[in-house]
């Protein structure tokens, strides 16, 4: 009649150890336990401090063997016992205690770092990819609606906020709530909407992305483009594709300096010259000797209104064009 | 013994335990399930000495030592023991803490629960003295508790003997040890006995009667059950159970007048038989103008903290105990 540890070291590395270990940590699973009791499990059931550090969730906790949450300054000895929370992640959990484990130790090690898994993807969001074939089907306008609004579920997409398409650069689709913060890299956001509009979403937000920049010298611009902030612009990427001599001129004018596109689409985008030098991070004056450098070469004046607002509108037109 | 039969219609539904807990108690329910019998009595005794505390483990690398002491019962009963574990390195006035085993009074010996109690005693500056009391069913009621008062008086009488300030002396226990230190507190008030510093309730077997909603709502489940329940107070009262002569020094629930006690510390889980008789006995010495503190450990079963002592609840309960000896002693 004393504490389990004791019940669990008298059956060390039978069977029976085993399957006590099992039922710990199903247990702890079926009643949603935190983490902090499925660390202090591994570590009184293996008799040894033990570990869960995950860095791309900045999350580390050390708990002993009496039971006691206790930080460590120590990193962690790669000779541990450790089994990986995620196959393919750094984060892991880990027993003080150099290998090869027992089959207790690795009983432990299994079902606790399965148990850490599920606490870290139900409360901490783990970006899950997602199923292509599901959002294949919620972008589908010709799919039967009920089919559309069980992947989307299946996505976990809320039911009761708006959500939007979202069109990758390489042809990928993606599918957010429309709150969520947009995906690193070259991004066209389709218009809020419900589940069953995202068809609707997924072809604005393809529109979007052509107005998107890679954000280099070569491609200045944003890399993330709202199809509801184009305004009359989206009627630009309708028109057939041609020639059109302010594109060619920018081009040109390109191919002499690495620095001159992105010069122009801070002066286009600036709310005023100062405010363009700042964000190109060089002195007033110089950005004053490029712009009349890049006039001579485009052959008009972009400082005045007129002028800015025909940059603007080439600027655009040459990443439709180049993002066809 | 009376046959009682559930409130109709009115069992709550029972108090989930805490998680960490839970995990734990599948293996312990195979040491000790929810509810066993009087037939089964014998066989839990015999399930307890693989388990039992040496004079090694007491002694702590040479920081108590250990003695046993034989003095006299009460009243002519027979000789009883005491287990005593004396700090060695103590510096200032000693005080003592007097251990009351628990056991359901059917099982366990006086090394049971000592070893928390000396994590007191190595704080505090504490003798303790654990006394042998004989058990029920062989010893009914008032053996095992005379045997306790007993030893209670036999220790305070030689405070000067065993090193310790007489007005620091605490009583505690556990369960069935936590209802006998109870009822020798209140024994020790009726009778003229030692002036006790306070008493440590840990979650304490108080009411023979057996019949609140926790009782009930916990039928089955956890540590202690109600049908153990029966099987323990039916051992210690015999038919006398559940009736009207019980007196308050078998049951503390019985006890009419619960003033001019010593400060009185309870605990107990929310998930256990006993938790409506132990909140019952703090609000009643609080009714009688007492001085009690009374904490209620969610989801914990019977015994949590011995049971499981590293779960994070039990740490609490053990710190949150610690720290009220520590406001208690440290005047």
């Amino acid at each position: 009649m004393k504490d389990l540890a004791v019940r669990l070291a008298a059956l060390d590395a039978d069977a029976g150890a085993a399957l006590q270990v099992i039922a710990y940590f199903d247990s702890l699973v079926e009643a949603r336990a935190g983490l902090q009791s499925i660390v202090r499990g591994a570590a009184v059931l293996a008799g040894c401090p033990a570990r869960l550090e995950d860095d791309e969730r900045r999350l580390r906790i050390r708990v002993d063997q009496a039971g006691v949450s206790s930080l460590s300054p120590e990193p962690v000895d790669p000779a541990w016992l450790r089994m990986p929370i995620h196959g393919d992640g750094p984060a892991a959990l880990w027993l003080e205690r150099a290998g090869p484990p027992g089959p207790v130790e690795a009983m432990i090690l299994e079902r606790a770092s399965g148990a850490a898994r599920g606490v870290l993807d139900r409360t901490r969001g783990r970006a899950r990819t997602p199923d292509p074939a599901s959002v294949e089907l919620v972008l589908d306008a010709g799919a039967d609606p009920e089919l559309r609004r069980t992947a989307a579920r299946g996505l976990g997409l809320p039911a009761d906020r708006p959500v939007h398409a979202i069109a990758l650069a390489g042809g990928g689709a993606a599918v957010a709530a429309a709150d969520a913060p947009p995906p690193p890299g070259r991004a066209g956001i389709g218009p809020p909407g419900t589940v069953l509009e995202l068809p609707v979403s997924w072809t604005a937000a393809r529109t979007a992305l052509r107005f998107a920049a890679d954000g280099t010298d070569e491609d200045p611009g944003p890399t993330v483009v709202h199809f509801a902030q184009l305004g009359a612009l989206t009627l630009l990427a309708e028109l057939p594709a041609a020639q059109i001599p302010d594109v060619r001129a920018l081009e040109h004018a390109g191919s002499g300096a690495p620095w001159l596109l992105s010069t122009l689409d801070a002066v286009a985008g600036g709310v005023s010259l100062r405010a363009a030098a700042t964000a190109l991070r060089v002195h007033h004056s110089t950005l004053q000797d490029r712009i009349v450098h890049a006039e001579h070469l485009l052959g008009w004046n972009v400082r005045e209104p007129h002028g800015r607002f025909r940059l603007q509108l080439a600027l655009a037109l040459r990443r439709l064009h180049r993002h066809r | 013994m009376t046959t009682i039969l559930p409130p109709t219609d009115s069992v709550a539904p029972p108090v989930p335990f805490d998680p960490e807990l839970a995990a734990a108690l599948t293996a312990i329910n195979e040491m000790l399930p929810p509810a066993f019998t009087a037939d089964q009595i014998q066989s839990l005794r015999s399930g307890g000495p693989q388990f039992l505390i040496t004079n090694e483990e007491l002694e702590r690398g040479g920081k108590f030592t250990v003695a046993e002491r034989v003095v006299p019962g009460l009243d002519g009963d027979p000789d009883i023991s005491l287990l005593i574990c004396t700090p060695t390195a103590a510096t200032g006035t000693l005080g003592c803490v007097y251990n009351i085993h628990g056991g359901g009074m059917i099982v366990g010996d006086n090394r049971m629960g000592v070893p928390e109690v000396q994590d007191w005693a190595e704080e505090l500056d504490l003798v303790v003295v654990s006394v042998q009391y004989r058990l029920a069913p062989e010893t009914p009621h008032p053996g095992p508790v005379n045997d306790c008062y007993a030893g209670l008086l036999w220790t305070a009488e030689h405070a000067d003997e065993l090193g310790f300030d007489a007005s620091r002396l605490v009583v505690t226990g556990a369960s069935a040890g936590g209802g006998l230190a109870a009822a020798v507190t209140l024994m020790a008030r009726d009778k003229g006995g030692p002036e006790l510093a306070g008493q440590v309730l840990n979650c304490p077997m108080l009411d023979d009667r057996n019949d609140t909603a926790s009782s009930w709502q916990m039928a089955g489940r956890g540590i202690w059950d109600r049908t153990a329940n029966d099987t323990g107070w039916t051992a210690l009262l015999g038919d006398a159970r559940g009736g009207p002569e019980v007196s308050p020094y078998a049951a503390p629930a019985r006890a009419t007048d619960l003033s001019n006690l010593p400060p009185t510390f309870v605990d107990v889980g929310s998930a256990e038989t006993f938790r409506d008789e132990d909140i019952a006995y703090a609000n009643r010495i609080w009714l009688a103008g007492g001085r009690a503190e009374l904490h209620v450990w969610p989801g914990c079963f019977h015994g949590f903290d011995g049971f499981v002592p590293q779960a994070r609840l039990s740490q609490e309960a053990k710190a949150t105990r610690l720290r009220w000896l520590h406001r208690l002693l440290d005047a």
